[in-house]
């Protein structure tokens, strides 16, 4: 069994992928293949799979069936990387309220409404689509599903040990079972190591696509800093220690993000190009779907990632939806002073937009919640604006 | 509510327990008193899901175009001979478009849930719900509306394909080796299927069967051929299925 | 057998979580029967199974034909600061909790708010929400559709609450929406109807 241990630990050693050398020169953009079809064994099983999972996506109830939507989209991907490139890629918006976007090797990209929620303009959004894209023209999927196999192997034989220590008992079996545990947390560690390399090559075509855009390309540091400040609200809010800082988290698919921040800040500042951010264009865009986002967001139950979220949203001014979806927020954590605060930010969207009948819904409730009596002067307008409400009834006999 | 974790039981499993009871598992159901009419039965075969590949030493599974595209071929000429010998006739269907298409998914998804409770609650014995204990009772329904499926088609039943085929690597049979000194089976390569008939003027689940571990390579003509006698293993009207019962193997 | 089973033991421990297997139990039709270890009692008009699994301390489920295709579940008195059911992971995704000066218009947003994070879905919606009686005392019975995520069944689903002595009690059901919710649905009422407390 010992001399197994040292095989294991040599191959998890090996599999770890070294990450590359800070400050690597921006790539010059590689001319553009043009449609391409998978070569070799591992690369087409992986684009007959893709096919099949895309097969489904297309039919599936997670996707956001809205073609202006889907249309703007892909102007973007075109304005970040250009126009040859962009023809091949397929975009579907899917419901998650995580922030993330990910694109197949096939050109199959999927954008989560969770980053939709988070860019402030088109040029962050340009900025993560360019990043998705890079990892398709590099056709990271294939290398990094290459690397996973010898990685997964490392860990059964890893596991198969274990098994055996505890079969064959004695004073050494508890220390095996640990170091079984540690090699395949290598293992696992690799294959994370070697995606955090692909992210940074990444990175690094992504911003060679904003340096031939029409976009500043230092927003794409702007979106890191502001994510690495949600998640560490996030962590405050549940007592956890912060995440970021340059420890890379072990299982951290993804470089450090301060690290990642900085790189990505040094290499915008080094191309001194300013541009456009967008930002109208992407407010039209959005304007139908953002107060669904913000209420999903709101269902996540993270008070603390939610209210750092809505502040960075707003900037210095708080239009009526964030006002209205922070009400929703501290009456849904509902501690008696939260429903107070509830109730000023419902006052303070209804003083920019009258008609909202939900915020009267909300006021009534926070202020019943609170126990004031013009809980039912509030609720009634509410009913009054918004006679067929699906809660109509039910909120009647509150104010009986 | 459901919470646990919905472990596919389909899904791939690296290391597996072996010769625990808890483990015994039936692999066919039919519907009691049901009878295939003999040599006349026009049945839609559901868009089949088939997927084959190589598993390396860790178990992943390694997707092969190749292999998967020869596969499908010969599945398909093995299930309409296997189909005619029975007197059968086979309707592919169409891929839909548009809200039909949508109907489709709804469908196959239900039957994923379907198949899944029926191995999960009445062919895995220690896990059976009491009203599925009864003797020979078989009663599992996709509702009236999967007639839906077939409209203009004429078809009388509609047969759900899932197939998967992993084929061990030399480094996986290794594993086993060690692995069996341990006291742990690795199945080196997975071989899992499940078919189903659905009656589309009732809805009702006539036949189930879910085998887990299949012969026949798939990638050679006869190989699909054995695989396809497997599949349809007690299907309704075949000579093995003379006793209508929930046969345990 | 011993060694076996430690070394099961052990690869499920490094490789996989085995889902535990509790026996499943006969619930006879016409019969009143306490349910979820508490004073809720229910007399079904038809057989159901009882799951061996629980969603949690408070809570059992019933179903027909497995959980997926049919699910009763009930909640017999969760109390301030309680979650509806066992937490997945409650660093990662902690669910939110009950409380006894909740409205009775708070419920529908609790219950669809634990669902989303637990089954990791933002397709979960609250379709109605009406005043009823339940178990003698002012309720609200509210309907809902969702998805879980990765699985293409939309399921909807019904539900009725009440806040007794500062507790939260409340029987739900779901089934997906193709066929087995319509035909489920007058069992589970007759379920809710007979419903009674123990005080």
């Amino acid at each position: 069994m010992r001399a197994l241990w040292k095989v294991l630990a040599a191959m998890a050693i090996v599999v770890a992928a070294p990450l590359a050398a800070k400050g690597d020169p921006l790539p010059t953009l590689p001319p553009y293949a043009g449609a391409y079809q998978p070569q070799g064994m591992d690369e087409r099983g992986l684009w007959m799979m893709v096919d099949e999972d895309e097969r489904r996506l297309r039919d599936s109830k997670a996707v956001v069936s809205d073609p202006k939507l889907q249309s703007y989209l892909h102007d973007v991907v075109c304005r970040a990387v250009g126009a040859p490139r962009c023809d091949s890629v397929r975009i579907y918006v899917v419901r998650n309220a995580a922030f993330n976007a990910s694109m197949a090797p096939n050109g199959m990209l999927v954008v989560q409404t969770g980053l939709l929620l988070r860019v402030r303009n088109e040029a962050e959004l340009a900025a993560v689509l360019g990043h998705e894209f890079a990892h398709f023209e590099l056709r990271h999927s294939l290398v990094g599903f290459k690397q996973k196999r010898s990685a997964t192997d490392v860990m059964a034989w890893a596991g198969v040990a274990a098994a055996g220590a505890y079969t064959y008992g004695g004073t050494g079996a508890y220390n095996t079972v640990r170091t079984a545990q540690s090699v395949q947390n290598a293992a696992f560690g690799s294959i994370f190591a070697f995606s955090r390399e692909q992210e940074r090559q990444a990175d690094l075509l992504s911003m060679a696509y904003l340096k031939a855009s029409s976009y500043d390309p230092r927003c794409f540091a702007d979106l890191w800093g502001r994510v690495m400040d949600e998640a560490d609200a996030t962590a405050r809010g549940r007592r956890q220690r912060s995440t970021r800082y340059d420890r890379v988290a072990f299982f951290a698919t993804h470089p450090a993000t301060l690290e990642r921040a900085t790189y990505l800040r040094e290499l915008a500042i080094a191309m001194d190009k300013s541009g456009e951010d967008g930002r109208a264009r992407l407010d039209a865009a959005m304007v139908a779907w953002r107060p669904q986002l913000l209420a999903d967001q709101i269902k996540l139950n993270d008070f603390e990632g939610t209210d750092y979220l809505l502040g960075e949203l707003a900037g210095a001014q708080w239009t009526a939806d964030l006002l209205f979806a922070r009400g929703e927020l501290y009456r849904s954590r509902g501690n008696p002073r939260d429903l107070v605060s509830a109730a000023g930010f419902y006052r303070a969207a209804l003083e920019q937009e009258p008609s909202n009948a939900d915020a009267y819904r909300g006021l009534g409730l926070a202020q019943m919640r609170s126990r004031d009596p013009a809980a039912a002067d509030s609720l009634r307008r509410y009913l009054a604006m918004k006679p067929n409400a699906v809660d109509s009834a039910m909120i009647s006999t509150l104010i009986q | 509510m459901l919470l646990r974790l919905w472990v596919p039981i389909l899904a791939s499993v690296c290391l597996v327990a072996s010769g625990s009871p808890a483990t015994a598992q039936e692999k066919s159901g039919i519907k009691p008193g049901f009878v295939l009419p003999q040599r006349s039965a026009r049945i839609l075969l559901i868009r089949p899901t088939i997927k084959v590949g190589a598993q390396s030493t860790g178990g992943m599974f390694e997707p092969n175009a190749d292999w998967t595209a020869q596969a499908k071929e010969n599945l398909a000429v093995a299930l309409a001979a296997a189909q005619t010998k029975l007197g059968n006739e086979i309707l592919i269907a169409d891929e839909p478009i548009g809200p039909a298409a949508t109907t489709m998914a709804d469908y196959r998804a239900l039957f994923s849930v379907l198949a899944d409770s029926v191995i999960r609650y009445q062919f895995f014995v220690g896990n059976r719900l009491p009203t599925k204990k009864r003797k020979d009772a078989f009663e599992w329904t996709m509702g009236p509306g999967v007639a839906d499926l077939a409209k203009g088609t004429g078809a009388d039943y509609a047969l759900f394909l899932f197939n998967e085929d992993q084929y061990g690597s030399t480094g996986r049979k290794i594993l086993q080796a060690f692995a069996a000194m341990a006291y742990v089976s690795v199945k080196s390569g997975e071989h899992k299927g499940f078919a189903g008939l659905v009656d589309l003027h009732t809805g009702d689940l006539v036949w189930l069967n879910a085998d887990l571990a299949m012969g026949g390579d798939v990638r050679t003509p006869d190989g699909a051929q054995k695989r396809v006698s497997q599949l349809l293993k007690n299907f309704p009207g075949s000579s093995q299925s003379a006793a209508p019962a929930s046969a345990a193997k | 057998m011993k060694r076996t089973s430690f070394s099961i033991f052990a690869a499920a421990l490094l490789l996989h979580a085995a889902p535990g297997l509790a026996s499943n139990t006969l619930i006879p039709s016409g019969v009143p029967v306490a349910v979820a270890k508490s004073p809720l009692t229910v007399t079904p008009d038809r057989e159901w199974n009882k799951m061996g699994a629980r969603p949690g301390r408070n809570s059992e489920t019933w179903t027909i034909d497995g959980d997926g295709l049919n699910d009763v579940t009930f909640y017999g008195g969760i109390e301030t600061g309680r979650t509806l059911f066992r937490e997945v992971s409650k660093k990662a995704k902690p669910l939110p909790h009950f409380s006894a000066t909740m409205l009775l218009t708070d419920l529908p947003t609790l219950f669809a708010d634990s669902y989303s994070i637990a089954l990791d879905t933002q397709l979960m919606t609250i379709d109605s929400v009406e005043p009823t009686a339940f178990l003698g005392q002012k309720g609200i019975r509210f309907a809902f559709t969702f998805s879980r995520l990765n699985e293409e069944v939309r399921r909807k689903g019904e539900a009725v609450a009440a806040i007794v002595d500062g507790k939260l009690y409340m029987i739900t059901f779901e089934a997906p929406d193709v066929f087995y919710f319509q035909r489920d649905q007058p069992a589970y009422r007759a379920i809710v109807t007979a419903a009674t407390i123990a005080r």
